[in-house]
């Protein structure tokens, strides 16, 4: 009888793990089959199933550069059963992939675009691969912006990135925080609040966002009221799956599935989405 | 030229009998808690006279189904799938239940990939339909379209003592050609069957009726009613929502993986990691059961889920009905 398909997941091994926050962590994983090695390939906001074996399995996006091969990078927090399963695990430990799935953001449409990026908390994971892409290839985009909002300076996630974006060329990097704690040096407040600490002009630009589904709620308003249109706009959701393929409709948004349409939505797919279900 | 057949009513239990070996035989009949369910044959009096309280939805979506088993091998794991399933047949299935078997394939084997685990259930299972004669208490088949079957392999329709046998696919002409001893060749044309719903929902334009009116107070009225008991969705044999859970086997050396139904009419459907619910409501959870049904499936299938049988009508025990919420919208219009 053949494999299954895209439903039984392959092995892959832990080759390194590096504590982000107190309780989130990145896996550098990499597929035990050869084959499997060579032929992975995503567009950033692609997400993978997870297996931890008699734990059970859960959705992930990828936070690696896409551009890097062979390996790959998980960012998880410690939440639920699952992911506390997966934190417990060492180098050299077994875990099950599948996928990747979904649709990711339609990076050759952003050439020769700014680019803002906004990001709430483990948002940054999703949205990391998306924004090395753009680094590596840096004179195929303008401008750059990233606004980065975390509930405290200890959870900001990818310090080593952040330092290296803002030393890049054109690229603004604005940080927050919403606990305001006296070592912060930086802006406090919800991620919206940095919309008006820049010039952010909705010419020849795109907004690509991942976060909280209230974060992305609030910053689509904001962009809208800076002139931003929906179709200049595109948004991860976030949404428990245990398919991946369009079958178990857990991730059933009105007509379309977050798995296999998303989980990055176009603003103009969004605005037709009922208010409630986002 | 189409064959048809004659199987006499009194010879059925001898066929049905005569199959059980290698093949499980599902049929319509009375359960232990005296509702009509489709159970395995063991020689009981079958329930031929209306549509069964419980669909066969469970023989090709299990409530609970075993798809993988984990074993850990030095330091990896060996995984093995549950994929051989035994072969099938499904007697006297109402045409309303061939459109809920057909919307599944839909999903299941034609919409972005297959299901492996349901595919390896259908492909080797048989459906025997038997066409209903008269209305029943809360199907809505003539509005929905789904009072003639489809997808089936052979059709069964009371003619007197007999049933007349339409063969319909080639799986159906070889199930016929092996138990020949019972179906005798007619020259009979195929009868017609007349009948009118009770029940009737206008389905005209109400795709578009129901999207424009989301936020409708109907919604509210109903699901404050709602006890979100999920029986709705447990007898509907379209419903196929499920989730998948790992689990153990006596150590952390083996476990197994499961798939098993699950229902939009629970908060923790939709939550996510950070405790957010994006359906939170009631009234929300059963807005997404009655879209799902008249509106969202047919975006990317091309046929409305609800195939009308009337069940969640039925076994509602706060008497919600979605064609009596669609009347409501459509009337205020």
């Amino acid at each position: 009888m053949k494999k299954p398909g895209l439903i039984e997941p392959d092995i892959a091994e832990i080759l390194s793990i590096g504590q982000d926050t107190s309780d989130i962590k990145t896996f550098r994983i990499r597929y035990t089959d050869k084959e499997k090695q060579e032929k992975f390939f995503f567009m950033p906001g692609k997400f993978l199933m997870v297996s931890v074996f008699g734990f059970g399995e859960m959705p992930i996006s990828l936070s690696s550069s896409p551009l890097q091969t062979n390996e790959l990078e998980l960012t998880i927090r410690d939440v639920g059963n699952i992911s506390h399963a997966i934190h417990q695990l060492k180098k050299g430990d077994k875990i099950g992939l599948r996928g990747p799935f979904g649709k990711g953001f339609p990076v050759p449409r952003f050439r020769k675009k700014n680019i803002v990026f906004i990001s709430g908390g483990c948002g940054l994971a999703p949205l990391r691969p998306l924004v090395k892409a753009v680094v590596g290839k840096r004179e195929e985009f303008n401008n750059l912006t990233l606004f980065y909002g975390c509930k405290n300076p200890e959870q900001i996630l990818f310090k080593q990135d952040i330092e290296e974006w803002e030393k890049t060329e054109n690229f603004k990097v604005l940080l927050t925080v919403d606990d305001c704690v006296p070592s912060w040096k930086g802006h406090c407040g919800v991620v919206t609040n940095l919309f008006d600490k820049t010039p952010l002009n909705p010419k020849n630009t795109v907004a690509c966002l991942v976060g909280p589904p209230v974060m992305i709620h609030f910053a689509i308003k904001e962009l809208k009221k800076h002139g931003f249109k929906d179709e200049q706009i595109w948004a991860s959701l976030e949404r428990l799956m245990h398919c991946g393929m369009g079958k178990c409709a857990h991730c059933n948004i009105a007509g379309k599935y977050a798995c296999i349409d998303g989980p990055v939505f176009n603003g103009k797919e969004l605005a037709k989405m009922p208010l409630e279900e986002k | 030229m189409q064959e048809n057949y004659l199987l006499k009513k009194s010879t059925v239990p001898e066929l049905l009998g005569s199959l059980g070996k290698q093949t499980e035989v599902f049929v319509p009949c009375v359960n232990e808690n005296n509702a009509t369910d489709f159970l395995p044959y063991t020689g009981q009096e079958l329930f031929l006279d209306s549509q069964t309280y419980y669909s066969p939805k469970k023989i090709l979506s299990p409530p609970l189904e075993k798809e993988f088993a984990f074993r850990k091998k030095s330091s990896s794991f060996k995984i093995s799938h549950f994929l051989d399933r035994g072969s099938k047949i499904i007697f006297g299935v109402r045409p309303c239940d061939t459109h809920a078997i057909d919307r599944f394939d839909k999903l299941y084997l034609e919409y972005f990939t297959e299901d492996p685990f349901y595919k390896s259930l259908r492909e080797n299972t048989l459906v025997i339909a038997l066409q209903c004669r008269s209305s029943c208490e809360n199907g809505f088949c003539q509005s929905m379209g789904t009072d003639k079957p489809v997808g089936h392999d052979i059709l069964l329709i009371e003619k007197e003592k007999s049933f007349f046998v339409e063969v319909v696919s080639e799986k159906g002409k070889k199930f016929v050609e092996e138990h020949r001893d019972f179906f005798n060749r007619t020259k009979f044309v195929k009868p017609e069957v007349k009948f009118e719903c009770n029940k009737k929902l206008n389905t005209k334009g109400l795709k578009e009726i129901l999207d424009n009116n989301f936020f409708h107070e109907k919604w509210k009225q109903e699901g404050e009613k709602c006890l979100s008991c999920t029986s709705c969705t447990q007898v509907c044999p379209s419903c196929y929502c499920f989730l998948t859970f790992d689990k153990f086997i006596l150590n952390t050396e083996n476990s197994e993986r499961f798939r098993e139904w699950d229902s939009c009419q629970l908060q923790r459907f939709t939550k996510v990691s950070g405790n957010h619910v994006f359906r939170q409501s009631r009234e929300s959870r059963l807005r997404q059961f009655v879209m799902h049904k008249l509106s969202y499936f047919q975006e990317n299938h091309d046929a409305p889920l609800c195939i009308g049988c009337g069940r969640c009508i039925s076994v509602c025990p706060v008497n919600i009905d979605l064609t009596e919420i669609a009347k409501t919208i459509r009337g205020s219009q």
